[in-house]
């Protein structure tokens, strides 16, 4: 079976963000079929028949989460649509919103249908503004054509989206993160158990699914799981979106079945390493991904391959580093960006993210010493593991990776005054103070 | 103490939003989003207002507007632009981005000029990884830019000052 | 708590540290643990707030789960096997210590904190004994949040305790925290200070120095105080309290835990109400006639009188007495031909109830119940009204007076009256109108300074001591004065302690039937028999 593209085929089309485009291109007939021939329970089980898989990060059976929901319950339920996009190399659900939002609408009602749910809420990160008003134009015209409201497309069926605007915060894209948020709070995650579908927002049921995720419904909805199953490895089907970026000569979105080889879609997709230089080292996943060293990309971007090869899928935002790249650097960028958003709620997270960064910026700033290479890796042990949410884990994993998979370039800058990029923009700071 | 108030455009929304959530408090953020929108930033008094409006205590607002980093706060320029900074956009030149913008305007990162009219700060991911680098300007993206190119935006921010307009 | 003493809860079998236990079902593993005696530590969990879970100090090894679990939020299930000293948990503590001290400034040497700081106590358990940490420390605010309180921002390890507090307690909501990841740190809006009559409780519950009572700050080394259970006079809530005091002064008063009465809280002016202690109207040694005497002749002046009081015998008591003076009070009166007992009692306040279910009683003295339980339901009534009236009348010939109200009342209808006594002594606290024109006046016990019973406003009878060193006190008890006088006029044998005069009162009072100060618990017990009755309304049914 060849390989369709669900996400990206209009995406050159300046109107494919309308309700009359994407009624044109068969929009809708996903969601009217499930309200007219799909029992909720049926549905339910004909997504975890796709074997559908979440594409925030985590990549948990959506039809399984949906199924957690309690059936009887004398609470109301929500959907919260997690659409705070945040993992670094992550621009996915953006172009999705900003471009395709009556797709992301459309699954949504297909969700809320399945799980019985009336009011559900997409949570956009507050930078990204444009989508905002795309999905809110999006909405309006769909509450006016009676897509969405008291009856959705003609059905004994009433639903409500409202599109709730983040205001900056990486810890939002966390499922209970995002919950408390939404909640008008500071957007700490919540403790576990309760699980979301169990008792989520307002501490009510809800299912928690990422805006690719809900966008694959329809398709789901137009072919049926067995096809959909068909596309990609059986484990993890289905199209996927791949967000590259960095040191390659075209980046972007490169809509691919999950599974393309990491290479393949560096080289023949886009256009392999910039400026003729080779490739040194990839983050496959989002900057929480354990960083796969050139030798290592030769692997299937898809869930359980990247396991295998020790990193993973996470939101495929696929950061890549040619070999001029001084890996000291990159890795005190990102610690730096864990230190920037931990929410400072679990002490190991709260105060380990700073001391990697601190560490980090010694080592690239010529006052690192050897055993800071040892003390980042029982800084990373102390954090994994022993907080409410993984953000400690995804400071640990990048650190970790870098350090033990590019020890000698961190051995070279602790014995050689620092970081040779670092020297080259800021001679003066060189053996300065500890910080920027 | 201060006779901030949202318009009648502000507070059909503020209202429209209370509909849309059944618990008051999820209406913090959009109802800030509507304070920034009505009265340019989000200050001690901005925030002692929406605070009253919603009876909820002040500090539980302070607590919500300092953890996130998207607010408008106090003191802003009139041209916020926030330099992405994380790994993407550092591996193609962020830093000669912020550096450039920097010196054009003759201020640090986290500064704000002396004529209020521009403010630069280095942020993490903006999720435009592939259009790098780039900033966010007020409410708008500016993707894949060169030095030529931060120039020339702040040549049209200044010339849109002039004209009277913002944001 | 509730889980805990419900007998209708099914048990569950569950393993701690190897050893097979039971637990009432529900409990989180930190109360079961602790309910058998295996203590966990802790900084954010506190029994009375809800759960935050964020500091992580209580993780421990449970077969369910390959990471540590936090024990204040994980409940207890049939056939859990928990560790808390395995090496996994103990590592995982370690690693929480480590953190928690990296950016911390290590100032226990001028941290008022220190000696009752529970990140000095475990670090002595579970922290490094060096640092790894190379790198500058994070500097946070050190300020004022309110009147009462600042903040060392440095030491604050973002429990978010007083957070808690504030708004699920107090229901105040004026700290937050502020900033996000190790930026973060507790704060007030700018122009909200925190001002709660609960307010001083934050300082209690932070785990850590960071937040410091303007009140005590630089006063004194836990360590050297001396510390003392006692209860609160401010209002006849009773609050359970531990005075704590260095070299005869009052350093602070903080909460007792007690469920009955105050859980773990009590209010800022009772906890802030012990400088009178130290007040220049304070009355220091006896007079007569306006002239400085010995206590013993006092004592004997007094005695006279009362052998021969040259008519009416009045005596005025107030609700600062304990039962143990009331019933010496009775043994005068009753061996008077003609004696009148009445009360006084300042006028009530208004009544604070919180959503933490804690409230500041309506009535401003600690003992109005007791002593009725002794003097009789009317005392404070329609006695108390007959001794006025037979004052006013000129009709007493001496008068006995408590006035051990810490703070000068100048109820003018009563200080007209004593005044038409024919001689008055007067056992008073501060020097002022009561005092004035008495023929003897004898300096009178402070609630802190009293040894014996109160019974609060739920009929709850409670221990009281002196937080003085015996030996220290320059004015002994009035307990211990009026057992003198009585020996003297030859009406008993001899001076006992209070708990032996308990005993004589335990034996014919019916209210303190079967009661004494050594099976008192600790949290007090209800007068048997006694309901309670809403302020305002005379005679509690005893």
């Amino acid at each position: 079976m060849s390989f369709r593209k669900i996400f990206t085929p209009h995406l050159g089309d300046p109107n494919c963000h309308t309700l009359e485009f994407y009624e044109k291109t068969g929009g809708y007939e996903g969601a009217r079929k499930a309200l007219r021939d799909w029992e909720p329970d049926a549905l339910i089980d004909e997504v975890k028949a796709s074997s559908l898989r979440g594409r925030g990060g985590a990549g948990f059976p959506t039809g399984v989460k949906w199924g957690f929901v309690p059936k009887q319950t004398d609470k109301l339920k929500y959907l919260a649509v997690n659409a705070d996009e945040s993992e670094p190399g992550t621009f996915k659900d953006r172009v999705l919103m900003e471009r395709m939002p009556h797709q992301l609408i459309e699954g949504i009602i297909i969700s809320c249908w399945a799980v019985g749910i009336h009011s559900a809420y997409i949570y956009i990160r507050g930078e990204y503004v444009h989508a905002y008003q795309r999905l809110v134009a999006a909405c309006a015209e769909a509450y006016d054509k009676g897509i969405l409201g008291s009856k959705v497309l003609g059905h004994d069926f009433h639903l409500d989206i409202t599109v709730h605007r983040g205001a900056g915060a990486y810890i939002c894209g966390e499922e209970t993160g995002m919950l408390t948020s939404l909640e008008g709070e500071r957007g700490q995650p919540k403790l576990k158990p309760p699980f979301p579908a169990i008792e989520g927002l307002f501490g009510c049921p809800t299912v928690v699914n990422n805006v690719e995720t809900i966008s694959n419904l329809p398709y789901i909805m137009e072919i049926g799981a067995e096809g959909y199953k068909k596309i990609g490895p059986e484990s993890s089907p289905g199209p996927k979106l791949y967000c590259v970026s960095g040191h390659v000569e075209k980046p972007g979105t490169y809509e691919l079945p999950m599974g393309v080889n990491l290479l393949e879609l560096i080289n023949d997709h886009c256009g392999g390493v910039w400026k003729g230089r080779k490739l040194k080292a990839v983050i496959p996943g989002g900057s929480s991904a354990h960083v796969l060293s050139a030798d290592e990309c030769d692997v299937a971007m898809d869930i359980e391959s990247l396991a295998a090869a020790g990193s993973m899928l996470g939101s495929a935002g696929v950061i890549v580093m040619d070999d001029q790249t001084c890996m000291v650097n990159a890795l005190l960028n990102v610690m730096k960006f864990y230190h920037h958003e931990s929410c400072g709620q679990c002490t190991p997270c709260r105060e380990g993210t700073g001391w990697l960064e601190k560490i980090v910026h010694r080592i690239a700033y010529g006052h690192g010493k050897l055993e800071d290479l040892d003390r980042i890796d029982t800084v990373c042990d102390r954090m994994v593991g022993k907080t409410i949410c993984v953000l400690a884990d995804a400071a640990a994993f990048p650190a970790w990776s870098f350090t033990q998979k590019f020890r000698d370039e961190f051995i070279h800058c602790i014995e050689h005054g620092g970081s040779p990029e670092v020297k080259r923009r800021h001679p003066d700071r060189i053996g300065g103070g500890l910080h920027v | 103490m201060s006779d901030l108030k949202f318009s009648e455009k502000g507070m059909k929304k503020y209202e429209w939003l209370l509909t849309r959530y059944p618990d008051k408090q999820a209406v913090l953020l959009p109802a800030l989003r509507i304070a920034e929108a009505e009265f340019g930033e989000l200050g001690i008094p901005e925030m002692k207002y929406v605070a009253d409006l919603m009876g909820i205590s002040p500090a539980r607002v302070y607590g919500v507007v300092t953890f996130y980093t998207h607010f408008r706060r106090a003191g802003t320029g009139t041209f916020h632009i926030q330099v992405c900074s994380t790994l993407s956009c550092a591996l193609r030149g962020s830093q000669e981005l912020a550096d450039h913008i920097a010196k054009r305007l003759g201020i640090e990162m986290g500064e704000t000029t002396e004529d209020g009219m521009f403010s630069v700060s280095k942020v993490e991911c903006l999720g435009s990884c592939d259009t790098a680098p780039m900033f966010q300007l007020n409410d708008n993206y500016h993707e894949n830019l060169t030095l030529d190119d931060v120039d020339r935006i702040i040549e049209d921010c200044k010339k849109e000052s002039a004209r009277g307009g913002a944001r | 708590m509730s889980e805990a003493t419900n007998p209708e809860t099914p048990l569950v079998n569950w393993v701690l540290n190897g050893q097979p236990v039971q637990s009432p079902a529900g409990m989180t593993i930190f109360e079961a643990a602790k309910a058998l005696e295996t203590t966990i530590p802790n900084f954010c969990y506190h029994p009375g707030l809800t759960i935050a879970g964020n500091c992580r100090i209580c993780m421990v090894e449970s077969n369910r789960s390959k990471k540590p679990v936090i024990s204040c939020s994980e409940r207890i299930a049939e056939g859990l096997e928990i560790q808390t000293e395995s090496p996994m948990a103990i590592e995982a503590r370690n690693a929480v210590m480590e953190f928690q001290l990296i950016n911390h400034p290590l100032d226990c040497p001028v941290c008022d904190k220190a000696g009752e700081c529970d990140l000095q106590d475990y670090s002595y358990d579970h922290g490094p004994d060096r640092s790894r940490f190379d790198e500058e420390k994070n500097i946070r605010h050190t300020k004022e949040l309110g009147p009462t309180i600042d903040i060392w921002g440095n030491r604050c390890i973002v429990c978010t305790r007083c957070v808690r507090f504030c708004d699920e307690i107090s229901g105040t909501g004026e700290l937050c925290v502020v900033e996000r990841g190790d930026r973060s740190v507790v704060d007030v809006f700018p122009t909200v200070p925190i001002d709660n009559p609960l307010a001083g409780n934050v300082v209690d519950i932070c785990p850590v120095g960071a937040l410091i009572s303007n009140d005590f700050k630089f006063e004194a080394r836990i360590w050297n105080m001396r510390k003392t259970d006692s209860v609160c006079a401010g209002c006849a809530r009773g609050c359970n309290v531990e005075v704590q005091s260095l070299d005869g002064f009052v350093k602070r008063l903080v909460p007792r835990e007690n469920m009955e009465v105050n859980k773990w809280w009590m209010c800022d002016e009772g906890r802030y109400d012990y400088r009178y202690l130290l007040a220049d109207e304070r009355v220091t040694a006896c007079t007569k006639d306006g002239e400085p005497v010995e206590d013993h002749d006092a004592h004997e002046t007094l005695a006279h009188w009362l052998q021969d009081p040259g008519g009416t015998l009045g005596i005025l008591v107030d609700p600062y007495i304990t039962c143990e003076e009331a019933f010496l009070v009775e043994q005068i009166a009753s061996h008077a031909n003609n004696a009148l007992v009445g009360g006084w009692k300042p006028a009530d306040g208004t009544a604070q109830s919180f959503p933490g279910q804690f409230t500041i009683s309506g009535e401003k003295a600690p003992n109005r119940l007791g002593v009725e339980a002794v003097l009789g339901k009317l005392v404070f009534g329609s006695q108390g009204h007959a001794l006025r009236t037979a004052l006013e009348k000129g009709q007493v010939s001496t008068l006995i007076v408590f006035a051990g109200f810490p703070h000068p009342d100048p109820d003018d209808a009563w200080v007209q009256a004593i005044r038409k006594a024919k001689r008055r002594a007067v056992f008073a606290l501060q020097a002022g109108a009561w005092t004035e024109g008495a023929g003897l006046v004898i300096p009178g016990a402070s609630p802190f300074e009293k040894d014996g019973t109160y019974a609060n406003e739920d009929g709850r009878l409670q221990r009281v001591r002196s937080f003085h060193a015996p030996g220290d006190v320059e004015w002994s008890h009035d307990l211990q004065r009026l057992q003198a006088v009585l020996r003297i006029a030859g009406l008993r044998p001899r001076s006992l302690s209070s708990s032996a005069v308990f005993r004589e009162l335990a034996d014919v009072k019916k209210p303190f039937h079967g009661l004494s100060h050594s099976t008192l618990p600790a949290t007090g017990a209800p007068l048997p028999g006694f309901i309670p009755l809403p302020v305002g309304v005379e005679g509690g049914s005893v």
